[in-house]
């Protein structure tokens, strides 16, 4: 059978949305201000898609006071790098979570001044990541789905040499 | 996820809501047992994954049965303070004297994946770090390369290190998988059950892993 990628996300979306609902108060610290997908209008974003392609190193952090370390460790990581490629539509290969397919995504600015990434969709959906910061040499990044984001938290990108 | 679990430690409360969720479906067989003696933890694997990312509190425990933390009688010549590991029953004993211990239920390597030997404790860690193994980013490439300890960590609430071992005594986001061997060689408790073993096991501490079968 197959499941496109955005019924895909529904159903993961759906699900821990409904556990949620029923384990509320459990321990999951889910960082309120995450946004939460809403009618957003696209705008032109600040990044470009290119920008994301080549070889990263990876790590996550959930609390800030681990953000120094971590994006160390996300530079030691690049012996194992994970790398995004130029998709055929101009966008970049990439995963969504918890998903070990890949998808063509792309950046999306949204009308709350943030910016996207994520499938052909408006901006902020549920599988997207917002792109908090991208220079040269490194990128954050964290899932809009707040069950999502408060179990991987925020993700570093490394760019690694070569 | 595949599950082949023949039974499940009875575990809190909140966890069995919470796994129950996750496992609907699945037939629980109860474990019962004595709350005094040996008794022999059905050596079956359990066909399951690291879940990194999902996430398990701190107050977990083996609520009841034999995989529940429990006073024992042991005979050992060990000194207080001692860890036997027992990988076949799926047993960790802290030695306590006079013919006593305590003792954890645990989860052990799958097929392959065992070992014995005798080790001290090197370290101790609150919320250890994680970095998947290279096999686990091939089959789940979405996976950060390291993750900063926490609830969605697979390694749980504490860790203690093995010697200068790969191995490690540590926590779990699944809980579920006491009793059974489905670890790469680690030896995993439920996290509330870790965070009790980490406070009376200090640095130095000998830790005696026995695989064979038990006496």
């Amino acid at each position: 059978m197959m499941v496109s990628a955005s019924s895909a996300s529904l159903i993961r979306a759906g699900i821990p949305a409904i556990l949620l609902l029923l384990l509320g108060g459990c321990g999951t610290t889910i960082d309120e201000s995450v946004t939460t997908p809403g009618a957003l209008t696209e705008r032109p974003a600040t990044f470009r898609n290119e920008q994301l392609i080549g070889k990263w190193g990876v790590a996550s952090y959930r609390e800030e006071k681990d953000r120094r370390r971590v994006e160390a460790q996300a530079r030691a990581q690049c012996r194992l790098p994970y790398v995004i490629a130029k998709g055929p539509s101009d966008g970049v290969m990439m995963h969504l979570a918890d998903d070990a397919k890949l998808y063509e995504l792309r950046i999306k600015g949204g009308s709350d001044g943030k910016t996207y990434l994520g499938p052909e969709a408006p901006p902020g959906e549920w599988q997207d990541r917002e792109i908090l910061s991208i220079t040269d040499k490194e990128m954050i990044m964290r899932f809009v789905d707040p069950e999502v984001h408060g179990r991987y938290g925020t993700f570093i990108y490394v760019r690694c040499p070569g | 996820m595949t599950i082949r679990p023949p039974s499940l430690p009875r575990l809190s409360a909140f966890t069995r809501r919470r796994t129950g969720l996750i496992l609907a479906g699945l037939a629980v067989m109860a474990i019962s047992g004595a709350a005094n003696g040996r008794q022999q933890a059905t050596p079956i694997s359990m066909d399951i994954g690291d879940e990194p990312g999902r996430v398990a509190t701190a107050e977990q425990i083996v609520e009841d049965g034999p995989f529940a933390r429990q006073l024992v009688f042991f005979r050992s010549a060990e000194p207080p303070g001692t860890i036997v590991i027992h990988t076949s029953e799926r047993f960790l004993y802290v030695v306590q004297g006079n013919n006593r211990a305590l003792r954890y239920g645990i989860g052990v390597g799958r097929e392959g994946f065992q070992w014995s030997g005798l080790v001290r404790v090197s370290r101790k860690a609150e919320w250890p770090d994680w970095t998947p193994p290279p096999e686990m980013i091939a089959r789940q490439p979405y996976l950060p390369r390291f993750m900063a300890g926490g609830p969605g960590n697979p390694m749980g609430a504490r860790a203690l290190y093995l010697g200068s071992t790969v191995y490690r005594i540590h926590g779990t986001n699944q809980p579920e998988t006491i009793g059974h061997a489905v670890s790469s060689g680690c030896f995993r408790l439920a996290n509330g059950d870790v965070i009790d073993l980490f406070e009376r096991i200090a640095v130095g501490a000998k830790v005696i892993i026995r695989h064979g079968a038990s006496i």
